[in-house]
């Protein structure tokens, strides 16, 4: 009768025991492990990151002086534009202060924006998240807001030593207080699983049954100071269909997003001057 | 000797491709195409080493993977571990130096891996099923060059170019 041969179970038992063994392992040895592979892995990331920049340096290099002069006279215009804004802008604000005194309101949450490079774009039918050029280095933090020229980007997930996750308003896990701008009353929005080849989009729900959207007058969602992580008044997206929802109650409809989310190279992260402090701040 | 050399090298172009397919997905990201191409990596170092050097080469290529990626930490590790021993315990039935099962096994382990992947955060179906049917366009023209520059660094870096001896059946 044959021997029965153990030693080849080996590969089998020794898979069990890791198995195992990484069960019971406490969840901060595995956090451990993750951050340093994942700090291991980033100075990667950052190089390939400048070298695009250099790419890009290069390229505008190359570019005739009548391009560039052409390209400075039209900053120049923009420039005389925006300082236009600006003093308008500080007008207002000088304004609302004031009124704001007179009124006695709580002061406003106030934010530091850091611009960051984008370094990896992470968007499938899984996951929905960008990497940026900055971490802790600059002292961005966790579930601080992004923001780009377009509105809403996302909210900051995960901050390494120098380069940060950012969760993206299009992924299923990122849900946020907003508000149509028209009307002061607070929505639900969430993002939505992407389908792929489509303009990102995501999901309005708890809008009062008053609300009317349609193409023609398709309603602005934007955010609003409630859960403190965003200023409010920054465009989301817009909403063309309301439908009652799931309750009865409320309405739910789709928010289409900014298609530049898909490809965005620069972003800002919002930092709170004064964090939230939910012993003293939540009543 | 207690570390084949040749899990360096493996490890290394596993880093290496994982590196260039999240570049190549990052520039896909603006049309919304996403490329799984995580099944080559285990197919070498299953079919190669012996037990010892690949439960090392795949530990640590599916540590790397689960750093790179926002899936649950430990999703790759413990899912390679388990189809590399399948395919390491089975290796005697493929020829490891003709690049035909490699392929094969290489498009199944990335079936396996975008399975995981569905079962561990369950999204869009048209979505996952767009982005395996192009992973899979993908990795027909990745995997054998993926192949032949893992014997081609097996040559210049003068390590043994033939698989270590079968396991016991």
């Amino acid at each position: 009768m044959a021997k029965l041969r153990l030693d080849k179970f080996k590969p089998i038992v020794a898979l069990g025991l890791f198995l195992a063994a990484w069960w019971i392992l406490p969840a901060v040895a595995k956090s451990f492990v993750r951050v340093s592979f994942t700090e291991f892995q980033a100075p990667a990331w950052v190089a390939a990151s400048y070298l695009d920049d250099l790419e890009g340096f290069w390229a505008r290099r190359s570019h005739s002086k009548i391009e560039l002069i052409e390209a400075g006279q039209e900053l120049a215009r923009q420039k005389a534009f925006y300082q236009l804004l600006d003093q308008r802008n500080k007008t207002l604000e000088t304004e609302v202060t004031r009124l704001e005194s007179i009124l006695k309101l709580p002061s406003r949450r106030e934010f530091r924006y850091e611009i960051a490079r984008v370094i990896r774009r992470d968007l499938s039918a899984w996951w929905q998240q960008i990497i940026i050029r900055k971490g802790e280095d600059y002292g961005i933090t966790e579930g601080a807001a992004v923001i780009f020229s377009g509105g809403v980007v996302g909210r900051v997930v995960e901050v390494n030593a120098f380069t940060s996750r950012v969760e993206l308003v299009t992924s299923p896990n990122f849900r946020m207080a907003a508000s149509f701008e028209s009307d002061g009353r607070p929505v639900v929005f969430q993002g939505v699983p992407q389908s792929g080849f489509g303009t990102p989009a995501g999901e309005v729900r708890d809008a009062p049954q008053d609300l009317i959207a349609n193409t023609q007058h398709p309603l602005r969602l934007v955010s609003t100071r409630l859960g403190g992580t965003f200023p409010p008044g920054l465009m989301i997206g817009n909403v063309t269909w309301l439908e009652p929802g799931s309750s009865g109650i409320f309405q739910a409809g789709e928010v289409l997003l900014d298609a530049r989310l898909l490809s965005l190279n620069e972003v800002s992260v919002l930092i709170p001057l004064n964090p939230l402090d939910f012993d003293r701040d939540v009543p | 000797m207690f570390l084949d050399p040749r899990v360096i090298i493996l490890f290394g172009t596993n880093a290496l491709l994982l590196f260039l397919s999240l570049l190549v997905n990052s520039s896909l990201a603006s049309f919304s195409l996403y490329l799984v191409l995580l099944g080559p990596m285990l197919v070498l170092p299953a079919l190669y080493l012996n037990h010892r050097s690949f439960f090392l080469c795949i530990l640590t290529s599916g540590l790397w993977v689960d750093a790179a990626l926002p899936a649950t930490f430990g999703l790759f590790t413990c899912g390679f571990l388990v189809l590399g021993t399948l395919i390491s315990l089975a290796r005697i039935r493929f020829r490891a130096e003709h690049n035909y099962h490699p392929i094969l096994l290489a498009h199944a382990a990335n079936l396996f891996c975008i399975a995981l992947l569905t079962i561990a955060a369950g999204q869009n179906h048209f979505s996952v099923l767009l982005t395996t049917l192009i992973s899979h366009v993908a990795l027909l023209v990745v995997a054998p060059w993926f192949f032949n520059l893992e014997r081609l660094l097996f040559e210049l870096c003068h390590v043994d170019t033939e698989p270590d001896d079968f396991p016991m059946l």
